[in-house]
């Protein structure tokens, strides 16, 4: 896919709709005598606003899906909140998730849905289609059994989809039929926030335009806010109206899709984005050198310094704070240098 | 439900074949509600008349006809099975469940018992309680004694089937999406678990049945109410095998062989309406 970057949708009024502060959620691990601790989500703070795509990028065990479930509240041991809050904020209402877990459930689906990882098998394969949309909305919605399936049939049509998929069994539609079914269910009830994590990963890359292209448009129908983790950057490039970059649990680049792409602050940024593949451009890519840190043992410092082509002694002993610069912020010692890289 | 039971009919060999016959047994054993005589009624006929126009099936040295005693004994050893069937998963399903999707402690503690009941012998345990219970010893309570004994293999499969359930995707979605545990387990499993459990049903069945013949030909029973096995102990008690009364050994053993080959096909062809994915296969999709 060429990347294409889409010219800023301009400002919405800066709302928030969820707030994360200092989140950390560890995966804790104590057997046969071993603790280990693996720091997936270490000390973020994020803002979402209304109407926004926010995509989270990272490589593979960089925390992205860990930071997406513990946002989502769907986190089970070993995974474990230390500390920080999520909070949302629902038409007035604020939700915070871990303070209020009977509230957050009502709120679930209604206000806040996810497209999981995988999200092409959230059909039970034993069960018509229609059972899952029954399942999952009906009791959000308040309708009546015959004006929640002209709802659900209106909202299929919506999305390109026959009415008639709902009386099939899974097994009987194609993987982008179910995958629009799975964003057809995530958004039937409206909700203000949807987290999907990696829906795309597992189509082609036609398909995946399409879904992207549908995403993006049930969005702006809606009006509601995304986040959309992926590594793929770009998809990113395609949607995303802002972007946070996470390297080893943490927050290290976020800012504007637009300008991160035309000007990255940070190393690894910048690395992500010289990466990809463009029309005319026959260069070899250069690879980045070491491997993604073990998070049970991170490096001292900033956590990409092994790596870094612009490391310092500072970086080896200090890590640097996430720090506004330009239009977003970032968190590195040498901000701002990367064009030498 | 009509045109399932004709594609069934019409597609699968072993349905038609395990339909016809237990719909045919089932028909025999239903006709006991017409008999002449009463089914616990003793020297009413003729004893040992051996199968002739008058008495179809011949009739016993108690004077009974076997043919009426067949009758009503199916019927009450069928209701015996189904009634342990029943009994029995529910208990196995509600254990391999709730310990599949739980996990953890209650996980622990149910398969303990679980495994417990499965390292016991069943038939000792029986007669144990048999013996205790003498006179006050009723076929339900045998049955209820049965079902207690007969579900612990079944949920160990079910709960290993529940296991992978509990990390699909379909049911980390739901239990987002607000369901709670009941209903993750009942609308969101039970029907994938269903083809299992049919299954499972029908062996249990089986084996109910079998355990029912088994009790009784040893007279660890009600032997005056007429079950297979009673039949086949009363014969053994008046040396029907010995002194020629073959037809009131034959008859029950050869009904008992057919019901269970008629059951036992049902089970093997029936999973094909439960699951969407057997039908496949079949078509070879």
């Amino acid at each position: 896919m060429q990347v294409e970057v889409k010219p800023e949708t301009l400002a919405a009024p800066a709302e928030p709709v969820l707030r994360v502060e200092n989140l950390k959620a560890y995966y804790q691990m104590n057997y046969f005598g071993v603790s280990r601790e693996v720091r997936a989500v270490d000390d973020i703070t994020l803002t979402i606003h209304r109407n926004e795509i926010y995509g989270i990028a990272g490589e593979s065990s960089s925390g992205k899906s860990s930071l997406i479930k513990t946002i989502a509240g769907a986190i089970r041991p070993p995974l474990r909140v230390v500390s920080g809050s999520v909070r949302f904020d629902f038409g007035g209402r604020t939700l915070d998730v871990y303070d209020d877990p009977q509230a957050m459930k009502a709120a679930r689906w209604r206000h806040l849905s996810y497209v999981m990882q995988g999200s092409m098998n959230v059909l039970n394969p034993v069960r018509r289609v229609k059972h899952a949309f029954h399942d999952f909305a009906f009791r959000h919605m308040g309708l009546s059994p015959s004006a929640f399936r002209a709802r659900v049939e209106a909202h299929l049509e919506q999305i390109g989809l026959d009415p008639q998929v709902l009386e099939a069994y899974p097994h009987q539609l194609s993987g982008g039929m179910r995958q629009r079914l799975a964003i057809g269910l995530a958004t039937v009830c409206e909700p203000e926030f949807i987290i999907a994590d990696e829906p795309t990963t597992a189509l082609d890359v036609l398909v995946q335009q399409d879904v992207l292209a549908l995403i993006k448009d049930v969005q702006s129908r809606l009006g509601s806010s995304i986040i959309f983790v992926t590594h793929d950057m770009t998809v990113h490039a395609a949607i995303a109206d802002r972007i946070g970059i996470i390297y080893a649990g943490r927050l290290v680049e976020e800012g504007p899709a637009q300008a991160m792409f035309a000007r990255p602050q940070h190393p690894y940024t910048a690395h992500l984005i010289a990466s990809l593949p463009r029309i005319g451009d026959t260069t070899r890519r250069q690879s980045l050198p070491g491997k993604p840190p073990n998070l049970a043992d991170p490096p001292s410092g900033c956590r990409f310094h092994p790596r870094c082509p612009l490391a310092i002694t500072k970086c080896e002993t200090e890590s640097p704070p996430l720090e506004p610069r330009g239009e977003g912020r970032v968190a590195c010692w040498r901000a701002g240098e990367v064009a030498a890289a | 439900m009509f045109s399932i039971l004709r594609d069934l009919l019409r597609f699968n060999v072993e349905f038609l074949v395990g339909f016809v016959l237990t719909a045919l047994i089932f028909l025999f054993a239903a006709a006991h509600f017409f008999a002449p005589y009463p089914d616990t009624a003793i020297y009413l006929l003729p004893p040992d008349m051996p199968p002739s126009a008058e008495f179809w099936l011949g009739t016993t040295s108690r004077g009974q006809d076997v043919f009426w005693q067949m009758s009503a004994a199916i019927w009450n050893t069928m209701t015996f099975g189904l009634v342990v069937m029943i009994l029995s998963r529910i208990i196995a399903l509600a254990v391999g469940m709730l310990s599949g999707y739980l996990g953890g402690k209650a996980d622990e503690v149910l398969m303990t018992i679980n495994d417990t009941l499965i390292a016991l012998p069943n038939i000792p345990i029986l007669l144990l309680v048999y013996f205790v219970m003498r006179d006050q010893m009723t076929w339900p309570l045998l049955a209820v004694t049965a079902a207690l004994l007969g579900w612990n293999y079944d949920a160990r499969l079910i709960r290993s089937v529940t296991l992978s359930l509990r990390n699909r995707e379909f049911t980390r979605h739901a239990v987002f999406a607000g369901m709670s545990v009941p209903q993750v387990l009942v609308r969101q499993h039970l029907p994938y678990v269903m083809p299992v459990v049919f299954f499972t049903a029908m062996n249990n069945l089986i084996w109910a049945i079998g355990l029912e013949v088994t009790l009784s030909v040893l007279g660890f029973s009600d032997v005056n109410r007429p079950t297979v096995g009673g039949m086949i102990y009363w014969a053994n008690q008046h040396q029907a095998a010995v002194s020629g009364i073959w037809w009131w050994l034959v008859f029950p053993i050869v009904a008992v062989v057919l019901l269970f080959l008629g059951l036992f096909l049902l089970a093997i062809s029936i999973n094909e309406y439960i699951d969407p994915r057997s039908r496949l296969s079949r078509m070879g999709g």
